[in-house]
C-alpha cells in the first residue's frame, strides 16, 4: 500500500498545502509527487526532461489533475497520457474549481476516470480527500502493467 | 413610369443589402460580447474560488493546530472568517448560474409546468420530512417554452414558497394558470411571510432582498434568475402580497 504513488498537478501553493494537509489529515500516507504544471507532469510520467532516467514503469496510482495548469493545461495532459502506450490506462481524478459543464464534457470525453469539484468548505474537502484516497487506493485495482 | 419603379426597386433593393451587412455586422459583435462573458464567468468559477478556498483552508488549520492558544473570542473570529467565505463561494455560485441562464441555446417546446412542479414538490418534501406543506398543483399546466429554463424558474418559485413559509406550522402551496385577457398567467401562490408591496420593484433584481438573512437564508437571486429566463422567453413575471399573507407570483410566457 506504502509505495503506491499519488501524482498531484498543482500549480497553485495553496490549494496543494491543503491538498498534502488533507491527505495527512486522513492519515493517508503514500508518498506524493507535485507537478507544478503540465509539462513537469509529463515530465514525470514519461521519465523526460527533469526526471529523465526514471524508472517510469512506477506509475502513479492516482494522477489528482487540475484543469487550469500553466504552460500545458490539464486537459492537454490528459489527451497526451491517453495517446500513450504507457499511460493510458493510468487512473486519473480531475480535481479543479470548475463545474463549467464544458470542462466536464471535455474531462470525461479525453478519457478522465473521475471528475471533482474542490469544495470552497475545507471541512468537505477533507471529506472529498478522504474518500478519493479510499477508493483509489484502497479499493480499486489499478490496469495490470503490460510490460 | 415604369423608368421610377425601377429606380425605387434599385433603391430597395440597395436599402436591403445595407440592412444586410449591418445586421451581420451586429451580430459578429453579439457573438463576440458572448464569447468574452462565458470566458469572463469561467475565470468568476475557477480563479476567484481558489483564493477563497485558501482562506478557510487556513482558518481552518489555525483552529486545529493553534485553537488551544486563543480565545473563545479569537475562535470565533476564525469561524465568522470561514462563515464569510463560504457565504462569497455561494454568491460566486448563484451569480454564474444566472449569467448561465441568459447564455446557451433555448428550445421551444410544450413543456408540463404541473409535472415539472409535482416533480420539484416532491424533492422539496423529501428533503424535509418534517414541513407539513399542502401541495396543490393544477393538471394540464402546458406551455411553450425551453424546458430546462423553465424548470429553473418553478424550482426558484417554488423554493421561494418552501423557504417563506417556513415559520408556520403548516403550509399551503398552489400552483396553476388563470386566464388574463384570453392569455394563460400561470401563478405559484403560497400563504407564508409575504412581503410589503412598496418594495416589490426591488423583488426582482440581482442580490437584492427582503428579508435579512438571518430571518430567511438566501442569497437574493433566484428571482432576478426567474425573471431573465421569463424575460428570454419574451413573458413578464410579477407579485403580489400582504405582510403575513402570503405572495402570489405571475407569470406569462
Amino acid at each position: 500500500m506504502s509505495e503506491k504513488i499519488i501524482l498531484l498537478v498543482e500549480d497553485n501553493a495553496d490549494d496543494e498545502e491543503l491538498t498534502l494537509r488533507a491527505l495527512k489529515k486522513n492519515n493517508i500516507q503514500n508518498e506524493v509527487v507535485i507537478a507544478r504544471d503540465g509539462v513537469e507532469a509529463l515530465d514525470y510520467l514519461f521519465g523526460t526532461g527533469a526526471y529523465a532516467g526514471r524508472d517510469t514503469s512506477n506509475v502513479p496510482s492516482v494522477t489528482l489533475l487540475d484543469l487550469k495548469l500553466p504552460k500545458v493545461d490539464g486537459l492537454e495532459v490528459l489527451k497526451r497520457l491517453r495517446a500513450d502506450e504507457r499511460t493510458k490506462l493510468l487512473p486519473v481524478v480531475i480535481l479543479t474549481s470548475s463545474k463549467e459543464e464544458q470542462d466536464l464534457l471535455n474531462g470525461y470525453k479525453f478519457g478522465a476516470n473521475s471528475y471533482i469539484r474542490k469544495p470552497v468548505d475545507f471541512a468537505q474537502f477533507m471529506e472529498a480527500v478522504r474518500n478519493l484516497g479510499l477508493y483509489w487506493l484502497l479499493l480499486n485495482e489499478s490496469p495490470p502493467s503490460e510490460r | 413610369m415604369l423608368a421610377r419603379i425601377q429606380e425605387q426597386n434599385a433603391e430597395l433593393q440597395r436599402a436591403r443589402d445595407e440592412m444586410e451587412q449591418h445586421v451581420i455586422a451586429r451580430t459578429a459583435q453579439l457573438e463576440a460580447a458572448n464569447k468574452e462573458l462565458e470566458s469572463f464567468s469561467y475565470s468568476v468559477s475557477h480563479d476567484l474560488r481558489a483564493p477563497l478556498r485558501g482562506i478557510d483552508g487556513f482558518s481552518q488549520a489555525l483552529l486545529e493546530d493553534y485553537g488551544d492558544r486563543l480565545d473563545a473570542q479569537g475562535k470565533s473570529y476564525l469561524q465568522r472568517v470561514r462563515a464569510a467565505s463560504q457565504r462569497m463561494a455561494e454568491l460566486i455560485d448563484d451569480m454564474l448560474s444566472l449569467s448561465r441562464v441568459s447564455r446557451g441555446e433555448m428550445k421551444s417546446e410544450t413543456v408540463d409546468l404541473g409535472a415539472l412542479a409535482q416533480n420539484i414538490a416532491a424533492e422539496l418534501q423529501s428533503a424535509d420530512r418534517r414541513r407539513q406543506v399542502e401541495f396543490t398543483i393544477a393538471a394540464g399546466l402546458l406551455a411553450k417554452g425551453d424546458t430546462r429554463l423553465l424548470r429553473v424558474v418553478l424550482e426558484n418559485l417554488l423554493r421561494n414558497a418552501w423557504k417563506f413559509t417556513g415559520k408556520n406550522s403548516t403550509a399551503k402551496i398552489e400552483v396553476g394558470v388563470d386566464r388574463q385577457n384570453g392569455q394563460p398567467v400561470y401563478f405559484v401562490r403560497d400563504d407564508g411571510a409575504g412581503f410589503d408591496m412598496a418594495y416589490a420593484e426591488k423583488l426582482f433584481g440581482a442580490f437584492q432582498r427582503l428579508h435579512s438573512s438571518t430571518e430567511f437564508q438566501g442569497t437574493g437571486i433566484g428571482l432576478a434568475t426567474v425573471q431573465r429566463v421569463i424575460r428570454r422567453h419574451g413573458g413578464r413575471v410579477w407579485a403580489e402580497s400582504k405582510v403575513g399573507q402570503g405572495a402570489t407570483f405571475y407569470f406569462t410566457l
